[in-house]
This record gives structure tokens, sequence and C-alpha cells, in this order.
């Protein structure tokens, strides 16, 4: 009878809802008041949520960090929640925007200001006065980016920054000698040059001589206006700067670079994956060392050098991930407690054996935990970077500011545009955004 | 139209009960999506703070924004090249498993594949093929002696996702016209036959005028998804942080409300979107009125 | 008249056609698993069968997941899809039926605005809708991606609706003149006849929902035992593509959609045969 069947399916979509009930996390993101575990102190359990972005091995050692913690920590319960980039976003937006954020989280150092300036934020100032010393141990360029008059509203967690990675291989078979340390943008050209084969003949071009993503400012283009003298936008974040006479240098030889074809176009790049050097693909890319683990597991023999030397000197870019506080979390001091942790030493060493980030305590460091991570790479080149790093900008509307110049720019890089003229068009727009933000 | 049963007496209850759950739908949907988001574009939202009240400085932002023209225009391109495309080839797929010939049920399985999978899983596929250097077609075109062609170039990255969005829709207009022409009673072509009239004049005399009811659902079902395109185009023309060779509506809108902290203008976007599908609904309902045919 | 080397003829043309359609649609698919037995270095090459054949790549993303999160991701898509599968065709038919066969006043007005909530991306609905679900404190549990599949849904019910409208009237006079009431005239005449597009809704609805990432992402823990299989592969394959190891990109790719591919064999025998013998029954 057909009303049985009607019946029948309303009883099983019910169980299973019940099983959909039943089978999910426990408590929604702030305090549970658990019951205190047997033999604790008088503290009762509170159980934070800490979001952040990264690869699935992160996930990996950030839960022995947090294992670590637990240990020592056993009435505060962390559940790290990771995603990649863009899920994180995504996801964070709609956990605030719909009055759920998380605990603590992590933070992109350049969109830091768009998050403090709205009110998103703890200021951990008076955690940090209550430590005396806490900041001493720091590396002071990586604090930069998250103070402000009033306070830190964040704290570096580990920071990046650029070198040039080579392919021994590649250069050995090509019979090119490897990058000298005080090599020059022009010499970057010609060894780029030379590096970009056709290896088999079939006028296609199998071997790119240098690989950067010409999107973000970060890998490439910022370090090359700095280095011939340029800025990027003005200190007060009111005027977009790339259009200046030192800049479109670097911008000339960038685009010179594409012309020769030893960069490839965007395009082309898709084709490989998104990350020609660990393809192997290209000879040269300039990186930073979140890309090491990816290379070592891909088997690459490689070396880094120093970014080139230009007219005005040599220039990095420094950036970070840092920790925040969410401003409506119902457990601040238990996120303090954690952050405190995972920036003491201990913490940091752990941190450090992921050997995707450099730690911010300056005697991490320059300790073997570092130091001799895993791959024959010289790990003290990207602390020395930071003499001559530059930190990457910080301002409010930062993420539309990039993302008008960096799709203003990309049919230059397509080769269906002309690159003064396309400046000139998308210096405005950019001045527009940061006109609006102010 | 004026067709329908009248409740009788207590049957208003039954009425009732077959709406309820969609009644709920509706006052959810209606305010989680349309008022939510009607309000949300005269406000100025940044996701954190309280909106703050803008009036229409959102929908005059719309005009002057480069960046959401250029996303606007390529969606009405697209989906001007996408709708046809596939009505006409899933209706032609359609009329020819309609025929009885052996291996029916195969085609209609392998026919049907492209639709069942995520597009996140076969966009990467689609991304190989589509190389310069390395792809299959190009392969396939220079094996053959043609000249290789830039798919994921600026030039011709419309119709290349175009293509592989087609391809992807294919299967499921194949159902719904299958389902549609199943329901034409043989014994109309037996007559037809009878009457001496050709396989032309029977598909252009009884097959297309009964399936205009489908016909109209695919269309307006393929227009909604044009508009609202993203996953394929996501995948395959994807540049730097949520830059697109060929940017379409659904970007810009994404980029505003979770990259942007401009829920407002997204919100308005979103408004001039659902307008637009409004307007072309509209039109189409005027078609249904003349032109599509219930039994 | 139609003679039989007519017949041969016509038959023969539209076998080529459909094959040559055919090879267009599952090229993707056997190149997918081409491309995922392959080493890398050769992930490029273009022979259809790979040599040498390797698993390695399988092994190589298996061992990524931590501890046999497919199951948990497999489990967790699939109820979550199964549920709201059935919950939509119910509800869909209902309101189609109510559409389509029932006069009330307000009817074209109310479809209108019903049609009128397909018009806005999932994207922006996505805020709203979470801060509906957080009054109902919602957040945390699997409720908010199940429980509007039981509120009806534009496209179902559309769906539906035409196909209603194309079932002859006098049925329904027959029916009622034998005293059928509504419910009676909707679950014994209209459900049964409606085979095709009840199919069609429950294949769409369950391979929206399995394909669906961004709801599982706001909704669900990203933890790899609570949330569904898009974003756990999700997770995974930014990685991959960074570095083009499109061998084990294409492996993922294949998880994620074979456990689709799998049902959708079992069940289009019942499913899309059914679209064939219901013209017969006519």
């Amino acid at each position: 009878m057909k009303t049985k069947l009607f019946t029948l399916i309303l009883v099983a979509c019910l169980l299973l809802a019940a099983c959909g009930g039943a089978a999910t996390s426990p408590a929604p993101a702030s305090a549970t008041q658990a019951p205190t575990q047997p033999g604790a102190g008088a503290a009762p359990a509170v159980e934070i949520n800490y979001m952040m972005f990264g690869a699935p091995e992160e996930l990996e050692v950030w839960q022995k960090v947090v294992d670590d913690f637990h240990a020592a920590n056993p009435n505060i319960k962390v559940k790290v929640d990771v995603s990649d980039w863009d899920s994180y976003w995504t996801k964070l937006n709609t956990l605030v925007a719909g009055g759920n954020p998380p605990d603590a989280f992590a933070m992109d150092a350049p969109l830091f200001l768009d998050w403090q300036s709205r009110g998103a934020l703890l200021n951990l100032k008076p955690y940090i006065d209550q430590t005396p010393g806490f900041l001493d141990g720091f590396y002071p360029q990586t604090l930069k980016a998250y103070e402000l008059p009033d306070g830190y509203y964040g704290l570096p967690r580990d920071f990046q920054t650029i070198v040039v990675f080579y392919n021994k291989e590649m250069f050995d078979a090509a019979g090119v000698p490897y990058p000298s340390p005080d090599w020059t943008y022009d010499d970057l050209r010609q060894i780029a040059k030379k590096m970009t084969l056709d290896k088999d003949g079939d006028g296609k071009i199998d071997q790119y001589g240098f690989y950067a993503d010409l999107w973000d400012m970060e890998l490439f283009w910022s370090e090359a206006i700095w280095a011939f003298g340029g800025e990027i936008v003005s200190t007060d974040h009111t005027k977009t700067l790339i259009g200046e006479p030192n800049a479109r240098k670097a911008w000339e030889l960038i685009d010179s670079m594409l012309k020769d074809g030893s960069i490839p176009s965007p395009a082309t790049a898709g084709e490989y994956g998104e990350d020609l050097f660990q393809s192997k693909v290209a000879a040269m890319a300039p990186i930073g060392h979140w890309a090491v683990p990816g290379y070592v597991g891909a088997g690459i023999k490689m070396g880094v050098a120093p970014m080139p030397v230009g007219p005005s000197g040599r220039a990095t870019s420094v950036n970070s991930a840092g920790f925040v506080v969410s401003k409506d979390s119902k457990n601040p001091e238990a996120a303090w407690e954690f952050i405190k942790f995972a920036l003491s030493e201990a913490g940091q060493k752990r941190l450090a054996e992921l050997g995707f980030a450099l730690p911010v305590l300056q005697a991490v460091a320059n300790s073997p935990s570092y130091l001799q991570q895993s791959g024959e790479l010289d790990q003290k080149l990207f602390l020395d970077a930071l003499e001559y790093a530059h930190m990457k900008p910080v301002f409010r509307g930062y993420e539309e500011w990039a993302s008008v110049v960096g799709d203003g720019l990309a049919p230059v890089w397509d080769g269906a545009a002309e690159l003064n003229p396309t400046l000139d068009e998308v210096v405005p727009q950019a001045d527009e955004i940061l006109a609006q933000n102010q | 139209m004026d067709y329908g049963l009248r409740p009788l007496g207590r049957e208003r209850l039954w009425l009732w009960g077959l709406l309820f759950p969609t009644l709920i739908g509706l006052a959810f949907g209606t305010i989680g999506s349309l008022l939510a988001t009607l309000l949300l574009s005269f406000f100025s939202w940044d996701l954190i703070a309280p909106p703050r009240w803008a009036g229409l400085a959102n929908y005059i932002a719309l005009v002057e924004n480069d960046a959401y023209l250029k996303a606007f225009t390529n969606t009405i391109t697209f989906t001007a090249l996408y709708v046809p495309g596939v009505v006409i080839f899933s209706l032609l797929v359609a009329v020819l498993l309609n025929r009885k010939i052996r291996g029916v049920s195969l085609f209609r399985t392998v026919y049907f594949l492209p639709t069942v999978t995520s597009a996140v899983a076969t966009a990467l596929v689609w991304n190989m093929f589509y190389g310069k250097d390395t792809g299959l077609l190009n392969f396939t075109l220079e094996s053959l002696g043609l000249a290789p062609v830039c798919w994921l170039c600026r030039e011709n990255a419309m119709m290349s996702v175009v293509i592989v969005n087609v391809w992807g829709a294919i299967g499921e207009g194949m159902i719904i016209f299958l389902a549609g022409l199943t329901a034409i009673p043989r014994e109309y072509y037996e007559a037809a036959t009878v009457d001496g009239a050709s396989n032309l004049q029977q598909f252009f005399k009884i097959t297309l005028p009964l399936i205009t009811p489908s016909i109209f659902f695919q269309t307006l079902i393929s227009a909604i998804n044009a508009f609202q395109a993203y996953d394929y185009i996501y995948m395959l023309t994807r540049r730097g942080q949520g830059d697109s060779t060929v940017p379409v509506a659904v970007f810009s809108i994404y980029r505003n409300a979770f990259n942007f902290f401009k829920m407002g203008a997204a919100s308005a976007q979103a408004i001039q979107l659902a307008l637009l599908v409004a307007l072309f609904m509209g039109l189409l309902f005027i078609f249904e009125r003349r032109y599509v045919v219930y039994e | 008249m139609k003679s039989s080397s007519q017949r041969l003829i016509l038959d023969f043309i539209t076998y080529i056609l459909l094959a040559i359609g055919a090879v267009a649609m599952i090229l993707p698919f056997i190149w997918m698993m081409s491309v995922s037995l392959r080493l890398p270095a050769n992930q490029f090459s273009r022979e259809i069968i790979p040599n040498p054949l390797t698993w390695q790549n399988y092994v190589e993303l298996w061992e990524k997941l931590p501890d046999q999160a497919y199951p948990y991701l497999l489990f967790n898509s699939l109820k979550i899809s199964l549920l709201t599968l059935i919950g939509q065709v119910l509800t869909c038919a209902m309101a189609a039926f109510a559409f389509a066969v029932v006069k009330f006043r307000g009817r074209e007005l109310l479809f209108a605005l019903l049609l009128a909530t397909l018009m806005i991306p999932s994207q922006v609905s996505l805020i709203p809708d979470f801060i509906l679900f957080k009054y109902m404190n919602l957040i945390g549990t699997q409720w908010p991606l199940i429980l509007p599949a039981f509120w009806g849904g534009a496209f179902g019910t559309f769906l539906l609706r035409q196909y209603f409208l194309t079932i002859p009237r006098d049925l329904v006079d027959a029916a009622r003149m034998d005293g059928a009431s509504l419910w009676d005239i909707f679950w014994r005449i209209y459900m049964p006849l409606s085979r095709p597009a009840i199919a069609a809704l429950a294949i769409f609805s369950f391979k929206d929902t399995w394909n669906d990432l961004l709801h599982p992402l706001v909704y669900l823990p990203s933890d790899m035992h609570q949330t569904t299989m898009t974003v756990g592969l999700a997770f995974f394959q930014q990685q991959l593509q960074m570095g083009g190891k499109f061998t084990v990109l294409m492996a993922g790719a294949f998880l994620s959609i074979l456990p689709l591919l799998i049902l959708f064999f079992i069940a289009q025998r019942q499913f899309i045969e059914g679209i064939a013998l219901s013209g017969v029954k006519r």
C-alpha cells in the first residue's frame, strides 16, 4: 500500500536525521562548562577554538603543539581548525559576520589593519604587560605590523622573507654557474635567459629561467621596486607610488624578462600547476620558506641566493602570519595562554620543526631547531635577509587595492596590453581605493 | 492560466498541508536571501561593525566600478553563448536517444556522467586538456596539421569556458528532455505515420510543440545557472587571488563580500543580477503563455 | 513510408552522432583515470594506457589523509545527501502538485516568489542564512545542511510542476468523479506517473548536495571526521595544485567522484530505465 511506503520513508528520514543531530561536534564554539577532570584544580575546563590557514602537514604539527599545551594546561582544550587559504577566508568571514567568531585565529599581516580597524580584534596589551619582557626575544621587524599607538592587536606567529631558490641540477646540466651573492638584476636577466631552454627541440620552451607570481607583490615586484629606489604606497597610505619613475624602471625590467621568454606568462604557468619551480619547469624562483617542505618533498636539489642587487641596493620583503584574538571571544584569557605558549621557546621549537616558516624568537631562529632542519639549505640566509628587508605594506583596503593592481596589470603579463599605458590607468584606480579607506 | 481543481471544503487543509513546507522555506529563503540582500544593498556593511545606511551609493557605484562592469558584461556574453548551446545540444541528444536503438541505456549513462561529477574535479582534467604546450587538444590539432590554440588566453578564454560548462550540462538537459519526450504518447506518432507525415514533419509538428514545457524549463534553468556560473570558470581561469581572465558577476560579488569587506556593494551587485534574471524570467513567461503547450 | 533501409540509415547516423558525442563526454574521465595511474614524470604524455602503470599516487593520497578520514568523509557526504534527497522529493512534489493542479488565490504570485529565490547566488545568501541559523541555535550541528531540503525548493518544485502539467486532466476529472481526495490524486495518480521527473529530481538533488563545498565548509568543523568529501578534498587540492602534481591531483579528483559514480551506476538502472518504461505505460 502506498501509504505504508510513505510512512516508511518518514520513519527512515527521522532515524537518519536523529543520527544527524547526534553525530556532530558536541558544543558550539565558545566556552563549555564541562565537568572538571578528576584530580585537576578548581578551574573548570574551558574549550577554545583556533582557526588557521595552512597545508595538511601543518595540521599535524599544530596538533602536536596543542597536545603539548594541553599537557601544560590541562583545563584548557584547544580545537584546531585548518583550512586551505581560499576556504579559510570564506569560513572566517561567515563566522564573524554571523556572530560566531573563533576565539583565536590566524591573520595575514597585510590584512591585519582591515580587521583591527573594524573592531574585530582584542587588544593584547593588558596581557603582554602582565608578562614583562615577553616581547624582548622577538625580531623587532616582525612586531611592527601589529603595533599600534594603543597596543598590540595581534602578535606575529612566524615570519617569511623572500629569497631566490635555484635548481642546482638544471644549472649543472646547462653549465651555468650558480647565482653569486652579489648578483644584480641585470645578472638575473642574463642568467634567466640562459636558463630558458627548448630541451627537446620541438619549438616549445620546456624550461623557464625564472618563475615568479606576478600578481602578489610579495614574491617579486615589490622587491624589484624597492631595489630600484621606488616605493609601493606613501607612508600615510594616501598615494600609490608604483607608477613613479624609479618604480617604472623595475616594471620595465620585469616586462623585459617576460618578453625574453624567461618568465612564463600566467596562462602558461597555469598549465604546469602554480609553482613552476616545484614542478621542475623553472630554474629559479623567488619565494619564501613556506615552499621548502614542498620542494624537499619533490626531491629538488636546490640552493638559495639573496635577492639581487638593484641600483638602490638590495631589497626583499618580510611578511608574517599572526595570532589574533577575537574581541567577542568568551575566553580571552585561555586564548592568550595558548598564544603565549605557541610563542614561547617550546612552542616555537615545535613550529620550527615544521619547516614552513621562520621563528619569531631570535633564540629559536639561531638554534639548531631551525638551522639544522632537514634539507641541505642555507637556512641562515633567510634570517640574514631581515637586514635588507622591507615590510610588506599593511593598510586599510589592502586586499581591494592589491586586486586593482594585480588584475589591472594581468593583461600586460598575458601580452594583451602595454606596460606604461596600463600603469597610467591602474594608478588612479588604486588611489581611489586608498581614498575610500582613509 | 486557468486550470486546476478547486479544493472542496475540508480539502483546504490539505492544500495548506501540501504547501506548508514550501511556505516555511519561502519565508526562510525570502528573508534569508531576497530581503536580506535587498536591505543590505542600501547599507554599507563590513561584516564586523553594525551596518551603516548608504542609500543608493552602492547602486551608483555599480555604474562606476570598472571591475564590476567587466564582470557583468562577461556574464551576459557567457549566458548568450551558454544557454542556446545547452538547450540545443541536450535536445538533440535526447531526441536521438529517444529512438529505439540498441545500447540506448549505455549512451544515456555516458551522457549523464559529466553532470553527476563535481565541477571542481573535472575542471582539473579540462585544465590539462587546454594547456597550450602540454594539452591534449593542441596535441590533436597539431597532429592534424592545424595550428595550436591558446585556449585559456584572454582572447579564447570565454569560448573555452563556455565549452566546458555546456559539456557539463548536456546530461542534465538530456534527462529533462527525455522525461518530456517519453510523455508524448506513441499514438500521436503512429497516427501521423499513417497519415503519411515524414520524420522531419513529425518532429516539428508533434515533438517540438509538445516538449515546449521542457524547453521552457530548461531554458530558464540554464539561464539561471549561466548567470550564477562560477565553479568551472573559477577553476580554469583563476589568476592570483580571486582574479580571472573571464571574471563573471559571481566573482565580483564573492570578492566584494568575502575579501573586500563590502557586503553592501556585493548585495547591490547581486540585486542587479537578480533583476536581470527576473527580466529574463518575465520574458520567458510571456513566451510560455504564447508558445508553451500543455495538454 | 518508412522503409526498413531508411530506418537503417537513420539508425546508423544516430549511432555515429551519439558515438562522437559520447567520446567527448567520457574522455575527460578516462583521462583522469589514466593520469592518476601514471608516474609523475609522465603526467603530460599522450598515451591513454599508462606505461608503466602505478598506484603510487593513490597510496600517496591515502597516506596524506589523517587516520582513515576517507570513510568518515564518505559517510557524512552520503548521509547528508540522502536526507536532502528525501526532503526535496517529498516537499517539492507536494508543492508542485498544489501549483499545477489545485486552484487557489495567489497561486501565480506565490510561484513567482518561489522562483525569485533562485535569482540570488548562494554565496550572497550564505551570511543571512547563517545568521538565521544562529538564532535557531543550530550552529555546530549538521541541521543547517539538512533542514532546508525539507522546506521545498524552487528548482525541484519548478521541475515537477512542469511535469505535472503534462499529465492529462481527464485522469484527474475521472478520479474526482470517483470521489478521490486531493491527497489521493496526488499520491496515487501524480506521483506514480511522474517517475522520470522524480528520478531526475532525486539525482539532481543528491549530486548538488554531494558536490556542495560552501555550506559544509561554513557549518561543519574542518575536522576530517566531521566534514564532507568536498571540504576534505579542497584542503588537499590547494597544495597539490601549487606543485603541479597532476598525477596525485587526478587521483584525488577521481576518489572524490568515485562514490557518486558508483551510486549513479547502481541507481541508474532503476531511475533512467524508469524513464523509458513510463512512456510505454501511457
